[in-house]
This record gives C-alpha cells, sequence and structure tokens, in this order.
C-alpha cells in the first residue's frame, strides 16, 4: 500500500489536485506545515524553527510592525513583506507585539528580522507547494 | 541584548537554513548549499565591515 510520501511523488505536474494548494495555504499560516503536511518532518521543524527564531528575534530587537494605515509606499512594502508570516504577523498585531514605529537603533535590525522572515516563509511556502505538485523533485 | 556581530551570526544561519532547503532537493546538496550560504553572508559581512573601517581611518 502506498504511503502519502509515495503518493505525492508520483503526483506529476499540471495534475488538478487541491491538496498543492491547501499546502501553500497550510506553509504561508504557519510555518513549515507545508513540509509537514507533506510527510518532511525534519525540512518542516527546521523550518519553523528558522523562521520563528527570525520572528522573535525581530520582536525582541524592538522592531516595526507595519501595517496600511500610513499609506507610505515603503510601509506598505514592509507590511507586504511582514505579511508573509501568516498567522505570526496576525498575532503581533492582535497582540500590540513589536513596535509601532523604530525609536532604538537595533529597532532597525528587529524590522529586518521581521520583514525577511516574512519572505522566506513564503519561499517555504512556494517550496512546500512546488512538492506537492510534483515540480521539485521529492528527495 | 544581542551584539551587531551576533545578530548577524543569527541572521545568517536562519536564512541559511531556509535557502538551504528549499533551493536544493538533495539533503547532502541541502546542508552543503546552507553551508556555503552561511559562509558568503558572514564572510561578507566581515570584509565589507573592514572595508569601511579602512574608509573611515
Amino acid at each position: 500500500m502506498a504511503t502519502e510520501a509515495q503518493q505525492i511523488a508520483q503526483r506529476v505536474p499540471g495534475e488538478k489536485s487541491s491538496f498543492p494548494a491547501l499546502v501553500l495555504l497550510a506553509g504561508w499560516l504557519i510555518p513549515g506545515a507545508g513540509h509537514l503536511l507533506l510527510g518532511k518532518w525534519t525540512r518542516g521543524l527546521l523550518l519553523f524553527a528558522s523562521i520563528l527564531g527570525m520572528y522573535l528575534i525581530g520582536l525582541g530587537l524592538q522592531g516595526k510592525i507595519y501595517s496600511t494605515s500610513t499609506g507610505d509606499i515603503l510601509d506598505i512594502l514592509g507590511f507586504a513583506g511582514q505579511l508573509g508570516l501568516g498567522l505570526l504577523y496576525v498575532l503581533a498585531r492582535v497582540m500590540s507585539w513589536g513596535a509601532s514605529s523604530v525609536t532604538i537603533t537595533l529597532g532597525d535590525y528587529g524590522t529586518k528580522f521581521l520583514v525577511v522572515g516574512g519572505l522566506l516563509n513564503l519561499i517555504t511556502a512556494v517550496d512546500a507547494h512546488s512538492l506537492a505538485n510534483g515540480r521539485k523533485a521529492s528527495a | 541584548m544581542l551584539t551587531h556581530f551576533s545578530a548577524v551570526l543569527l541572521f545568517s544561519l536562519f536564512t541559511s537554513v531556509v535557502f538551504g532547503i528549499t533551493q536544493r532537493a538533495q539533503p547532502r546538496m541541502m546542508i552543503r548549499f546552507g553551508a556555503f550560504c552561511f559562509a558568503i553572508f558572514v564572510g561578507s559581512t566581515i570584509v565589507i565591515s573592514w572595508l569601511m573601517y579602512a574608509i573611515k581611518h
């Protein structure tokens, strides 16, 4: 009987299925969740730890949590990057974590950690999607 | 509190892990590419830092 991982490996590019979309969505909302859904536990946990680490350091350094309310194009770009953090971004907004503006020198570093963490999470979600639809070889 | 250099090391480590896993298909190549990215991140930071020091002095 084929396991889920073997079935994933046998999928061919272009095949219609909602599973890759689910993997993409899960990977965006929770870092590494896309890989976990594919049964790639080590990769999923490493990705989760890395992106969570970026997020926690960013918050610890009092990085700025962007919103679109200012209308500034640079703020909107920062918001787009941080939105890649998925539920972690929502959590920071709901709990009012991070800073509303950069007040210390290290806060600028913290902001970069948060934005890059979001962008890295998007890369991981797309990677999980590529594994799920067979575009990337599954080893 | 993190120093600038420890922040660079952690940034490089986490970013290299993600690059290694997502940009290569084989586990062995993931480790090699991740280590390469880490070395490039940290090495270029040190080189650029010394360049800025030389420009200032």
